[in-house]
C-alpha cells in the first residue's frame, strides 16, 4: 500500500484510535492533531513514532486549539525525458559522475539552448491533468544566483508567464485518517531545469559537484496555501507523484530526489485573516517524513505563539531531521533574494496551438481521480477505492479482470487480499507476475458457480501467480473439482465420524464447539474439495445425532 | 551590465501608453529595481536613476575598488542612457510581444540523445578536477 503514513497503517490499534482525531480535521480550519512536539520533550527521540503519536496525541489536540496551520507546497517533478532540457545529453540516474555533460549544460560560452520538444509534451499533460489554463504563450527567463552546482551563473525558468496556471487537484483523504474528499488549489505549473549535484568530501575543505543532473528537465508545481494538517500535505504530494506516475512523465520516486516537496508552513489563531510567518521546510525522503515534519514545525510554532514569543517565528528554511524528528535551522532569509529575473535571450517563447492541446489531452490516460470516482460508483468502499486506484498497474489489472466479465468487489477482495500479500512477500509489482487479469476472472467465475471452493481457489491462485497457466488446466490436473454431490460429502462424514468416536462422544456431551474439528478433518479427507456450504450442513445433521 | 539592461527594459515599454495591459505589468514584475517608479512622463535620456555601482558588482560577483567604481560608474551610466534614448521610439501601432525576434515555427528538438564526443576536453579545460568529481570551494549547507 504506497499510501502515506504506512507506519501508522500497519498499526491498527493506532488508527483505530486515531479515528476520532483525525475526523476532527475534516472542517478544515482547524487542524485538531499535531505529533510529537509535546513528545519530543520528554520521550526519546529514536522511541518507536507511533507509541509518541499516541501519547501525544491528547496533548497535541490540547496545544493545537485556537490556532490554524496554512500550508502551501512547492514540487518539483524530474521528467523522465531521455536526453536534458536544453542539450541533447542523455541523462541516466546513476551514472559516472560528470559523464553525461556537453558544452551547452556545462555553460561554456557560446553555446545555445535548444529546447526538448518532450518537455513542453509532459509540461501541457501535467498542467491538463492539474486542471490549469495552459498558456498559449509562455517564454523562459533566466533566474540568476550563484551557487557551484549552477554552471551558467543561471537557471533557466519561467517567472512571469508560466506554461499553466489556476489549476486544482482532487484527493480523498485515507479511510485511516478520517477520509473525506479534498480540493486544493494549484497556483501554477512551471518548466526549468535542474542544478548538478554538490557533494561535501569527508574532510570537509572542499566541495565536489557532479553535473550530470545539470539541465535535466523539471516542472514545478505550486500550490495555493490549502493545506491545513500534515497529512493533507501528504496526501497532496502522493496525488501528485501517482498524477506523475499515471502520465508516464516522470518516476515520482523520492528517494533518487525524482519528486522533491519543499513546504512553507505558517500558524495563525483562528479567526486572524493574515497569514502568519511562514517557514520553509526541505530534505523530506518520504510522504510520511513530510507529514512528521509538517506536524512538528505546526507544533513548534503553535508553542512559540502560545509562549508569547512569536516573534521568534522567522523567515528561514529548516531542514527536517529524520533521526530525531526535529526541524533545524538551515538559513536565515535575507530579505528577498534578487535573481534579477529577465528574459532568456536565446530561446524562443513558447507557442502552443489549440489543436496540439487536444491532442495531448485526448492521449492522457483516465486519472486517479476520475478512476477513483468510477469504483465508487461500482458500489466499492472507499477503502479499497484509494487502494485500487493507487497504483496504475493494479487499476489496470483490477480494469482488466472486470472487463472479463468478473464482480467488482470479489476481483478487488482477491488484488487486495491475496495478490497483495503475495507481492508483498515476493517483492513483486502486479505487472511481474504471471497471473492474468483473464484467469483471475476465470478463477473468481469458477468460484461462483461451484466447480472449485474458496479453499482451493487461494491454492490455484498461487500457482497461477508463480507458473502462470489456466484455471481450467490446474484444476484438471490436480482433480480440484468441488465435491457437490451430498451423497459422496455424506460418505466421507460418516467415516469421520466412525472414526472419531471419543470426540463425537465430547460432542454429544456438550463439546459443541468440537464442530470445528469434525469440520476440519471432513475437508481435510476429501482433499480439500468438498463444498464448505454442504459440508457443514450435512456435518450438523449427522452430529445432531440422526443416525 | 546585465542587470542595469534588464531594469532598463521594462522602463523602456512605459513610454507607449499601455494597450495590451497583460503582457504589459507582466513585464514590468521582471523589474527587480526596489525604487520603480511608473512615471512615464518622466522617461527620456537621463531620466533613467544612475546604476548603483556597488550593488551591481555585488550581485555580479566582481571585486571592485573605489577607484575601479569611479572609472565605471560613467560607462554604465552610457548604457542605461542608451535604453534611455530607446524610450524615444514611438511603439503606437507595434503588436506587443513577449520576446523579440521570434521566428514563429518549431524551435523545438525531439527527445534523441547525442553523446557529446569530447568529453575528455570538457574534463581537461576544467580548472579543478578530483575524478570523478568537480573541485569547488567548500560550500556549507548548514551553519
Amino acid at each position: 500500500m504506497a499510501l502515506t503514513l504506512l507506519r501508522g497503517i500497519r498499526t491498527p490499534t493506532l488508527f483505530r484510535t486515531n479515528v476520532g482525531l483525525f475526523c476532527t480535521a475534516r472542517h478544515p480550519p482547524l487542524a485538531h492533531f499535531t505529533t510529537r512536539a509535546g513528545g519530543m520533550q520528554t520521550t526519546e527521540p529514536k522511541a518507536a513514532p507511533k507509541s509518541i503519536q499516541q501519547a501525544t496525541k491528547e496533548a497535541a489536540e490540547h496545544k493545537t486549539r485556537g490556532f490554524e496551520a496554512v500550508i502551501g507546497i512547492e514540487t518539483h517533478v524530474q521528467l523522465s525525458t531521455i536526453t536534458k532540457a536544453f542539450c541533447s545529453c542523455p541523462y541516466n540516474y546513476g551514472s559516472q559522475p560528470n559523464s553525461t555533460v556537453c558544452p551547452t549544460c556545462m555553460g561554456h560560452p557560446g553555446t545555445l539552448p535548444v529546447l526538448n520538444a518532450k518537455v513542453v509534451d509532459c509540461a501541457v499533460k501535467l498542467g491538463l491533468a492539474l486542471n490549469c489554463e495552459i498558456s498559449m504563450t509562455s517564454k523562459f527567463d533566466r533566474k540568476q544566483y550563484f551557487y557551484p552546482d549552477l554552471p551558467k551563473g543561471y537557471q533557466i525558468s519561467q517567472f512571469d508567464i508560466p506554461i499553466a496556471e489556476k489549476g486544482y487537484l482532487d484527493l480523498d483523504l485515507p479511510v485511516e485518517f478520517g477520509g473525506g474528499h479534498r480540493r486544493f488549489g494549484i497556483t501554477r505549473v512551471h518548466m526549468e531545469e535542474d542544478a548538478g549535484k554538490l557533494l561535501h568530501s569527508e574532510s570537509g575543505s572542499y566541495s565536489q559537484v557532479d553535473l550530470n543532473r545539470a539541465g535535466v528537465p523539471l516542472l514545478e508545481i505550486v500550490s495555493e496555501p490549502d493545506m491545513r494538517t500534515g497529512i493533507e500535505a501528504a496526501e497532496y504530494g502522493a496525488e501528485i507523484q501517482r498524477l506523475v506516475r499515471y502520465l508516464g512523465v516522470g518516476n515520482g520516486n523520492m528517494q533518487e530526489g525524482s519528486l522533491r516537496c519543499d513546504v512553507n508552513v505558517s500558524v495563525r489563531p483562528i479567526g486572524q485573516p493574515e497569514f502568519g510567518t511562514k517557514v520553509e521546510v526541505k530534505n523530506m525522503n518520504s510522504f510520511s517524513e513530510i507529514s512528521r515534519a509538517i506536524d512538528y514545525e505546526i507544533s513548534r510554532q503553535i508553542l512559540l505563539h502560545k509562549e508569547s514569543q512569536a516573534d521568534q517565528i522567522v523567515q528561514e528554511t529548516r531542514l527536517w531531521d529524520e533521526s530525531s524528528q526535529k526541524t533545524f535551522t538551515m538559513r536565515k532569509k535575507e530579505g528577498l533574494a534578487d535573481y534579477r529575473y529577465f528574459p532568456e535571450p536565446d530561446l524562443p517563447e513558447v507557442v502552443l496551438t489549440s489543436e496540439y492541446i487536444d491532442e495531448i489531452r485526448n492521449s492522457m490516460p483516465e486519472l486517479p481521480e476520475a478512476k477513483r470516482r468510477r469504483y465508487e460508483n461500482m458500489g466499492l468502499s472507499m477503502q479499497d477505492v484509494i487502494f485500487l486506484a493507487n497504483d496504475d498497474n493494479v487499476a489496470h489489472f483490477f480494469d482488466a479482470t472486470l472487463e472479463r466479465g468478473a464482480d467488482a468487489k470479489l476481483a478487488a477482495n482477491w488484488i487486495m487480499g491475496d495478490i497483495t500479500a503475495y507481492l508483498k512477500n515476493e517483492k513483486l509489482s502486479i505487472d511481474e507476475i504471471k497471473l492474468t487479469p483473464l484467469e483471475l476472472s476465470e478463477l473468481i467465475a469458477s468460484i461462483k458457480n461451484g466447480t472449485i471452493n474458496g479453499k482451493i481457489g487461494k491454492e490455484i491462485l498461487v500457482e497461477l501467480i508463480a507458473k502462470g497457466g489456466t484455471v481450467k488446466s490446474v484444476i484438471e490436473e490436480k482433480d480440484l473439482v468441488q465435491i457437490a454431490d451430498p451423497a459422496a460429502i455424506e460418505a466421507i462424514v460418516d467415516q469421520v465420524l466412525a472414526d472419531n468416536p471419543k470426540q463425537l462422544e465430547q460432542y454429544r456431551a456438550g463439546k459443541t464447539k468440537l464442530q470445528g474439528f469434525f469440520a476440519g478433518q471432513v475437508m481435510k479427507a476429501s482433499k480439500g474439495k468438498a463444498s464448505p456450504v454442504l459440508l457443514n450442513k450435512i456435518l450438523a445433521e449427522k452430529l445432531k445425532g440422526n443416525q | 551590465m546585465l542587470s542595469a539592461a534588464a531594469s532598463g527594459i521594462p522602463r523602456l515599454r512605459w513610454a507607449a501608453p499601455p494597450r495590451h495591459t497583460l503582457a504589459r505589468t507582466q513585464w514590468l514584475l521582471l523589474s527587480s529595481s526596489p525604487t520603480r517608479t511608473p512615471a512615464p512622463a518622466a522617461a527620456g535620456p537621463g531620466g533613467l536613476e544612475p546604476p548603483d555601482l556597488p550593488r551591481l558588482a555585488k550581485s555580479a560577483r566582481i571585486s571592485l575598488s573605489p577607484e575601479e567604481a569611479e572609472e565605471f560608474s560613467p560607462k554604465i551610466q552610457q548604457v542605461v542612457d542608451w535604453f534611455g534614448q530607446l524610450q524615444a521610439v514611438d511603439l503606437e501601432c507595434i503588436e506587443p510581444s513577449l520576446r523579440a525576434g521570434t521566428a514563429a515555427g518549431s524551435s523545438l528538438r525531439e527527445d534523441r540523445p547525442e553523446p557529446f564526443a569530447n568529453r575528455d576536453a570538457i574534463i581537461e579545460a576544467l580548472p579543478s578536477y578530483d575524478d570523478p568529481y568537480i573541485k569547488v570551494p567548500r560550500v556549507l549547507n548548514k551553519e
